[in-house]
């Protein structure tokens, strides 16, 4: 009976149990200015056999998931290196790496990647808009650096000379009012608004705003 | 150990195994999919919004220039800098937006429909079975 029972143990253990991974889930955060987030996942082939990896896909065009090699001998270790690309993403992403095996093609196993991209300064709204003919009245956009960034709001510039940009400083360097009006609404316009800060200081970032006259 | 012992150990192991492989395979029922996001619509729902509508495509830029629905602009968090203020040529407020992906399990559409909800354009949506539902409905 004993057999019996350790012999249906054994047949229910799913045949990827062959791969041991050390992780299969990464959290990670990044730092304003980081382009990628980068996670590692290791592995070893536990079985007695040689394990072929013959299929790596991600759940998203933004991530790419790197292996050096496609074959594990018994005991032998190896990584898969995820990036995912930042891009303008903000906020908390999860995504996902399938890997299939050759040997157990039906069961793959699931990476995640846990990213917590911050978002620096808070825009409400990020574009202004007139219609044309409509009265040039001043509308406001809100920008305020999210607490724990040392962030300094530094200057707003508009890269149109027909579009005006004025700032009230509601928390030097920390909370501004940009109020933008249009010279005019007679035709159409449109302005680049360039949020300069001081943060990272080795590359300080640019953020934007948009109005438009339509 | 009985016999009925044994029965009921190897019972809960394989209920375990099933239980876990229910919560992690992307395949999995539909009973243990999340419920609906409420700025979800169906192809069918945005049928009375024709004239007043403004497809945005989340995918890739070699995928878009391959094929697109009919008058959709580009936007996606790799170039959103250069393709956003493209976006706004196209917008006017008051328009319905409407997101869409390469496939049901594509969150990119969801993303950026939030992303663009924060930025300021309130009546954003994205698409239920994504690209695939709409050329499934508008095969020539």
């Amino acid at each position: 009976m004993r057999l019996s029972l350790l012999l249906s143990l054994f047949l229910a253990i799913p045949a990827f149990a062959q791969l041991r991974w050390d992780t299969t889930e990464q959290s990670l955060k990044s730092k304003p200015g980081d382009r990628e987030v980068v996670a590692t996942y290791r592995f070893t082939n536990t079985g007695t056999t040689p394990i072929t990896i013959d299929n790596v896909h991600t759940s998203c065009g933004c991530t790419t998931a790197a292996l050096t090699k496609n074959e594990y001998a018994p005991g032998e270790s190896g990584q898969i290196v995820a990036r995912m690309d930042i891009g303008s993403r903000t906020g908390h992403q999860e995504k996902s790496i399938l890997v299939t095996t050759k040997q157990n093609p039906k069961t793959p196993t699931i990476l995640r990647l846990i990213a917590d991209i911050p978002e620096p300064l808070v825009m409400k709204p990020t574009f202004v808009m007139w219609g044309v003919g409509e009265s040039p009245k001043p509308k406001t956009i809100y920008i305020k650096v999210t607490d724990g960034f040392p962030i300094k709001l530094l200057k707003v510039d508009s890269d149109n000379p027909d579009i005006k940009v004025d700032v009230s400083e509601v928390h030097p360097g920390v909370e501004l009012e940009v109020h933008v009006t249009p010279k005019d609404t007679s035709r159409p316009e449109m302005a680049t608004l360039l949020i300069r800060t001081d943060y990272p200081s080795d590359n300080p970032q640019t953020y934007y705003a948009y109005a438009k006259v339509k | 150990m009985t016999a009925l012992q044994q029965a009921g150990l190897i019972l809960l192991i394989a209920v375990g195994l099933a239980g876990a492989t229910a919560a992690v395979h992307p395949k999995r029922p539909p009973f243990l999919v999340p419920p609906r996001d409420s700025n979800e619509v169906t192809l069918a729902q945005t049928k009375p919004w024709a004239g007043n509508i403004l497809w945005v495509d989340a995918r890739s830029e070699s995928e878009f220039a391959s094929e697109h629905i009919p008058d959709a602009v580009c936007l996606n968090f790799e170039n959103w800098n250069e393709q956003f203020p493209k976006f706004l040529d196209r917008y006017n407020p008051g328009q319905r937006v409407v997101v869409y992906c390469s496939a049901t399990s594509c969150q990119l559409s969801r993303e950026i429909a939030a992303k663009l909800k924060s930025s300021g354009v309130d009546e954003t949506y994205f698409l239920e079975g994504g690209w695939e539902a709409w050329k499934q409905q508008n095969r020539p």
